[in-house]
């Protein structure tokens, strides 16, 4: 039967048929050509996981290739969270296969310093029994996993932790920064010092093994590809274990017996809470040591540090143990600073070697009207009529008042030459030293001020430089500042005669099997004239300051070998607001072919020459090879 | 109707017995075959790893077709006229293989009380139900030539009303759309007042957004819809089977991964991939080239179907082979849909594709009502 309103009903199925299938074709269609890429994409995704096996970080060695940090390798029983956390009965097994009470083991599991990224280590240095049986038995433990863990060591504590740095997780900003750096996120990363700087030498590559999984999360062996963990690469630093070891020491006495002497200033004994030591090559710019204190022990760092640890590195009272005061601290720095006010007087011909100057003790500003017009020498005492050489022995900062007021009164370029000198061995800039976090030091000048005075102006009330600032700036006070590392580096340059070099920590780049991967060169910075005149009138005069008996550094260096091992040196008393005096001393040795320079920086300390020089002394004591004599603070001032 | 007395499909010695069979719709036969048979072999690549017997679904789901063909010639040799003269009675059994189901003589699984456990078989009466809905509907349009007033369309409704409140308890709201798809094709092929049929429809989207308002939907029900319209932002468990879906049809592109190749089927990804999501399978291993062809078969049974619907000697044949038409369309729209993701996921099998015994052997028996229609066209 087919009539024709059948026949049209008919057609009606048969239209709402063709365009389904035609529905579905366009779909299919869409999917499998249109779309297929992203698709594909996420089938792969599915299917494939990749597992990471972390590699060894390689070692640092120090410049004769001692290990400072080693790594020890165990196998670690670790707990994933997520996985034991409905499983009582699996946590009840491991601890009956570990000896563990239960609640030990349950405490352990919680142990806050991991990420919910990482598996938990809850058993160290594992029998190879338990080892196997844990594999033999996986489906008993789900979330429990026998691994080879390879754990940062310090072999000599906490010994150059400044340089070496610390080892850390690697945090979301980490992970930002070094997008596309092969850096996930559980895996490790240098958090500071050598380990941050040398991170990717250092780090490996680690172990992957694609696997195939199904939607069960079975694994399907044989695995589709791996590649074994490659050790990272050991990192060689110039940095001498004996003679950081001796630095570290020779400034933790030499802050001990500042501690027990007294402040005629304050009628309190000294608060010398920290300090810095600086020893480098001045020929070449390497880092022989670099010592800060207070100091913390890396090892501390090792699988995350204890919260109540790291509280009391943060808490103000400790002093800021993570921070490097070699290269972060920025002070005053004293009568150290006349080595650049004696070139850009000399530079500038304001005074040949030999012209000489009446130090009645105290200094006035001619045409002066003003808050402040009258300078004085420390303790007013007065030195006569001295030269250039003489001024720095004694170091007259009279002598030096005059250079500063001169200069000023003088007008022209020669107006900020002192600035100009101090800047071309480095000051007011970092010195490009391969660790983070340098500071960058501050050298005063008319701009400068004008400057602060805008953006501080309660600090800053003036916005003008007067000629009583370039009086104080001649011999290192005022806003001028600098860090330990910068004034060892500028007197390095004046050492080796003009080079200003970019100093440095880490000396190659080896193999784990030795052979080398890269070498670091001696890198100059710039390069400054220094007139053979000037520079051995100047020599002279540091030279004095150690050896002649008026010398501010000869109590220091009584009974040193200087006819066999010269000494040349400046020393600073460096004055802080609301603080006792900053004690700065640097020298270099020997003197004529200079191999060293020693940079001494000790806050709240009193005179460099009463405390500072001490601490040097002990350490060229050591770098000439003499016996290590006990730190003896010296009469003396400035 | 001269023919009444058939016995049997191995006799055709009588010679009007036998004159129906010159007739038969080899074309239609010859799609279905070879639909079936790449369901069977789609099956065993969906299954190989799902136990530890490899060819366990492969014996069973051919088993299933063997049988299917053979209720298929069964049906088709019995006149579908005598079915119609009997279709009280095969209302009737259906009804109560459906209640029987919802009794504790029926067993639950996965949520819905919709199976009989015979030995190592399950028979779901829902399957056959469908061809008994088909048959009466036809049989009830035919009794009324064709006339379906008001009062006779509320009679049409409340027979199909009956087992459809039975699918809904068990319950199987995917089956229930079936019945509504068939009824409502078969009433508008069997002369439904147009705006009859136009309440019908409003009666429909009324019911739908009753069904939603009324918070009547189940959670998983609500779980399906919820993955559908929103495939991203949904990690349940639907969410992830329709992404996996999607996920392994487009992995096949145009020539597909192929056959025991496709990871996603190998590595179990799609959960149902023997039964609901079979159509994944296809589209991976076989890509755009055969889930293509797949379709373009499926049309070829719709197609010999509807031709057979208009060929058909008499209304009661019409409307058998819509209900048929509406059945297949809507299970292959519904079911290839929602493992493409524009349609909502519903527990429909893919015809002759699905591992299943009774829609399998059902959806053979609905074919032989065609091929019954289709040869008697002449008789």
């Amino acid at each position: 039967m087919s009539s024709d309103n059948t026949r049209l009903r008919l057609s009606i199925v048969g239209i709402v048929v063709v365009s389904l299938f035609a529905a579905l074709f366009a779909r299919l269609w869409y999917l499998q050509v249109m779309d297929t890429g992203t698709f594909q994409a996420l089938a792969t995704q599915n299917r494939v996981r990749t597992v990471f096996e972390p590699a060894p970080r390689g070692r640092i060695l120090d410049r004769q290739g001692r290990p400072l940090v080693e790594n020890r390798g165990y196998q670690a029983v670790t707990v994933t969270r997520l996985d034991v956390k409905d499983k009582p009965e699996v946590v009840t097994r491991l601890a009956a296969l570990l000896g563990l009470p239960r609640p030990e083991l349950e405490k352990r599991i919680a142990d806050p310093r991991y990420s919910p990224y990482k598996p938990v280590p809850v058993a160290e240095d594992v029998a190879e029994e338990v080892v196997v049986y844990l594999r033999e038995h996986s489906t008993d433990f789900p979330g429990v996993e026998a691994t080879a863990v390879a754990e940062r060591t310090y072999p000599h504590g906490s010994l150059a932790a400044h340089v070496l740095g610390y080892v850390g997780e690697v945090n979301n900003e980490e992970l930002d920064a070094r997008k596309g750096g092969g850096y996930r996120l559980g895996d490790d990363i240098g958090k500071s010092g050598v380990e941050r700087t040398f991170d990717l030498d250092l780090r490996g590559k680690a172990g992957t093994t694609r696997l195939e999984v199904d939607a069960n999360g079975r694994v399907l062996l044989p695995a589709l590809s791996s590649s074994p963990p490659v050790q990272g690469d050991d990192v060689q630093l110039t940095i001498d274990l004996d003679v950081q070891a001796l630095a570290e020491d020779s400034l933790a006495r030499g802050l001990e017996a500042a501690r027990a002497s007294h402040d005629r200033n304050t009628g309190k004994s000294f608060v010398a809470p920290a300090g810095s030591v600086v020893v480098l090559d001045p020929r070449d710019g390497s880092l022989l040591a670099l010592a800060s204190n207070p100091s913390y022990n890396p090892a501390e760092f090792v699988n995350g540090i204890r919260p109540e640890v790291y509280a009391i590195l943060q808490d103000p009272v400790s002093r800021c143990p993570l921070c490097n005061r070699a290269i972060q601290g920025q002070y005053a720095p004293g009568s150290t600073f006349k080595l650049f006010t004696a070139l850009a007087a000399l530079r500038t011909g304001l005074i040949a070697p030999n012209t000489t100057f009446v130090d009645e003790g105290s200094y006035r500003i001619q045409n002066c009207r003003g808050e402040k017009c009258v300078f004085r020498n420390a303790g007013s005492q007065s030195y006569g009529r001295v030269n250039l050489p003489q001024a720095l022995t004694v170091s007259s900062d009279a002598f030096f008042y005059n250079i500063g007021a001169n200069l000023w009164f003088g007008g022209g370029p020669n107006r900020n030459a002192i600035q100009g000198a101090a800047r071309d061995l480095g000051l007011g800039t970092r010195s490009g030293l391969d660790l983070g976090g340098e500071m960058r030091g501050r050298v005063p000048d008319p701009e400068s001020r004008k400057k602060a005075h805008e953006d501080f102006p309660d600090k800053f009330p003036y916005g003008d430089w007067r000629a009583g600032d370039n009086v104080n700036l001649s011999i290192g006070q005022g806003d001028t500042a600098v860090t330990p590392l910068q004034l060892a580096n500028a007197y390095a340059a004046f050492a080796n005669g003009g080079s200003v070099l970019k100093p440095r920590v880490a000396a190659r780049v080896l193999k784990p099997d030795g052979e080398p991967v890269r070498e670091m060169v001696p890198e100059s910075a710039s390069k400054v004239v220094i007139d053979p005149v000037h520079r051995s009138a100047i020599l002279q005069g540091l030279r004095s300051s150690i050896a002649r008996p008026e010398g501010t550094g000869a109590g220091a260096f009584a009974g040193f070998p200087l006819d066999s091992f010269a000494v040349a040196g400046k020393t600073g008393t460096a004055q802080v607001v609301g603080k006792q005096d900053t004690a700065v001393f640097v020298a270099f040795a020997p003197a004529d072919a200079p191999q060293y320079v020693v940079a001494v920086v000790m806050e709240e300390s009193g005179f460099g020459g009463a405390v500072a020089a001490p601490v040097a002394r002990r350490i060229l004591d050591g770098l000439a090879g003499h016996p290590p004599a006990p730190v003896q603070l010296a009469a003396g001032m400035d | 109707m001269a023919t009444t007395s058939v016995t049997g499909g191995a006799s055709f010695s009588r010679r009007d017995g036998a004159a129906p069979w010159r007739h038969v719709d080899v074309t239609l036969l010859a799609g279905v075959a070879a639909i079936a048979s790449l369901g069977v072999l789609m099956v065993y690549s969906a299954s190989r790893n799902l136990g530890a017997d490899e060819g366990y679904f492969l014996r069973r789901q051919a088993v299933f077709c063997l049988i299917g063909m053979g209720v298929m010639a069964l049906v088709a040799t019995v006149d579908y006229r005598i079915a119609r003269d009997f279709a009280p009675v095969i209302y009737v059994a259906s009804v109560v293989g459906l209640v029987l189901v919802l009794s504790p003589l029926g067993s639950n699984r996965r949520g819905a009380q919709a199976w009989f456990q015979l030995g190592g078989f399950q028979l779901q009466p829902s399957e056959p139900a469908k061809i008994g809905l088909i048959v009466c509907i036809a049989a009830y349009a035919s009794h009324h030539r064709g006339d379906l007033n008001g009062r006779r369309m509320i009679g049409a409704l409340a027979l199909a009303a009956v087992p459809m409140l039975l699918i809904e308890l068990q319950p199987d709201l995917g089956t229930m759309l079936v019945f509504a798809a068939i009824l409502l094709a078969t009433l508008l092929v069997a002369g439904a007042r147009p705006r009859h049929m136009a309440l019908l429809g409003l009666a429909g989207a009324v019911a739908v957004v009753a069904v939603f308002q009324l918070g009547l939907l189940k959670d998983y029900q609500k779980d399906r819809l919820g993955a559908f319209l929103n495939p991203t932002e949904n990690t349940q468990k639907s969410a992830y089977n329709l992404n996996q879906s999607k996920i392994a049809i487009a992995n096949g592109s145009l020539t597909g991964k192929g056959l025991f190749q496709g990871t996603q089927t190998k590595l179990a990804y799609v959960p149902e991939q023997h039964t609901d999501f079979i159509f994944t399978v296809v589209g991976e291993e076989l890509g755009l080239a055969g889930s293509g062809l797949l379709l373009a078969l499926f049309a070829l049974v719709v197609w010999r179907t509807w031709r057979a619907a208009a060929l058909a000697k008499d209304l009661c044949g019409t409307v058998i082979c819509i209900g048929v038409l509406a059945m297949l369309v809507f299970q292959i729209f519904e079911n290839v849909g929602m493992t493409m993701g524009i349609m909502p996921i519903t527990g429909i099998p893919l015809p002759f594709m699905s591992y299943g015994g009774s829609a399998t052997i059902a959806t053979f028996a609905a074919i032989g009502l065609v091929l019954n229609v289709h040869m008697r066209r002449f008789s």
